[in-house]
């Protein structure tokens, strides 16, 4: 087939575009993907015994600004991955703001204790569960952002992988929130963190392949 | 032309093509092709390969992936970047499968900037041809009805005795699975 004849093939069955619609699948798939999650934490592990008055607490609101934090920008970096010709790497850095808010966090509330409190006020009482649960709820996320990001034109395989782990484990610990029993902000700040970065390094490694178009 | 006249040029066609002006799009593509023609050229003689039917293989995989990504454009954003990170994409894919390094690609914006239009159109290796025997028997005589007689789409789906829209819907997929034919094409199973 010669290329002018392929050409008139595209442009007669052209139809209008809409340039918008990956945009907004983003944003939809993201709110779906934490009802769902939010919903298998429920239905798994199950909510904390005093969820209905945690949930306005400070520690808990914490959890979910941090989530909610990771997510929205990792999820802004994730659409733009997926429009070639926008060079977002350059907004990486962004994605780095709600952990050095929560680290910042953390050091006040520990510089204002005695030094003896640092350990269990990091440790708490559950966070292997944090750990491996966090990254494991992160695993549905992570799959309704692949069958998203095949919909769009990754040309950076990498960078759409590793926003697409972040934003991930960002909903996975808004979910997780619903469950956590352990309430300090030097805890938050970094088994949440670290959860959230195990997510992220595995997607980085594993997606990209799955990402070719 | 310099890349930034032809951006200026170029932009308000797309976006009309975009609304839905087929007339507009054929003549992005036709301008836009040109001009991926060179720089796919450049870029492949840089990797020491310089068969023009390679150069045109890749640009008509190129315009496949920009075809089915229109979806992508950020309106906002210069037209000309969108379609040269596609034809640097399917470059690099192209190179990989075909087993050559892909990794000593110059990132360099030279070749980006000073990339001339060319418009003498190569034959292309045979690639597009099996793809499109991959199609299913009746999109295939739409896309040869369309393609090599130059019918209207009206015509051709009258023949098949479809409606206009089926025609479309059913050409739009089969550049789909064409574009997805040659994205497998000598990679493992």
């Amino acid at each position: 087939m010669k290329t002018d004849e392929l050409i008139s093939l595209m442009a007669t069955s052209h139809q209008p575009v809409d340039t918008g619609r990956l945009r907004r699948a983003t944003w939809l798939a993201a709110a779906l993907a934490l009802a769902l999650t939010m919903a298998v934490v429920i239905g798994t592990i199950g909510v904390r015994p005093d969820l209905a008055g945690a949930l306005t607490t400070m520690p808990v609101l914490a959890k979910i600004a941090f989530g909610a934090g990771v997510a929205i920008t990792a999820l802004v970096l994730f659409q733009q991955s997926l429009r070639p010709g926008l060079q977002p790497r350059r907004l990486l850095p962004l994605a780095a703001i709600p952990i050095i808010l929560i680290a910042a966090f953390a050091l006040v509330t520990l510089a204002q204790v005695p030094a003896e409190q640092w350990s269990s006020l990091t440790f708490g009482r559950y966070w292997r569960n944090c750990l491996v649960n966090v990254p494991l709820y992160a695993l549905l996320p992570l799959l309704v952002l692949l069958l998203l990001a095949r919909r769009g034109a990754p040309v950076d395989g990498r960078l759409t992988a590793a926003s697409a782990g972040l934003a991930s484990g960002g909903l996975a610990a808004i979910a997780y929130a619903l469950h956590c029993p352990d309430d300090t902000i030097p805890f938050l700040a970094t088994w949440y963190t670290l959860a959230v970065a195990l997510v992220a390094g595995v997607s980085t490694l594993a997606l990209p392949r799955f990402l070719r178009w | 032309m310099s890349l930034d006249d032809l951006e200026t040029e170029l932009r308000p066609i797309f976006l009309a093509a975009l609304a839905g002006d087929a007339a507009a799009y054929k003549v992005f593509l036709d301008a836009i092709s040109a001009r991926l023609r060179g720089y796919l050229r450049r870029l492949l003689a840089r990797t020491g390969r310089s068969e023009p039917s390679e150069v045109e293989d890749v640009l008509q995989e190129t315009l496949l992936a920009l075809h089915l990504s229109r979806h992508t454009y950020e309106p906002s954003s210069p037209v000309t970047a969108w379609a040269h990170a596609i034809a640097r994409y399917k470059l690099v894919d192209h190179l990989r499968r075909t087993g050559r390094h892909a990794g000593n690609l110059p990132l360099d914006d030279e070749v980006y900037q000073l990339a001339a239009p060319e418009s003498g159109a190569a034959d292309a290796r045979l690639d597009l041809e099996r793809a499109m025997q991959a199609l299913p028997e009746r999109t295939r005589r739409l896309v040869e009805q369309v393609k090599l007689q130059g019918a209207s789409i009206a015509e051709a789906a009258g023949v098949e005795g479809m409606t206009e829209t089926a025609a479309k819907v059913a050409i739009h997929r089969g550049l789909q699975a064409m574009a997805k034919f040659l994205s497998r094409r000598g990679r493992l199973p």
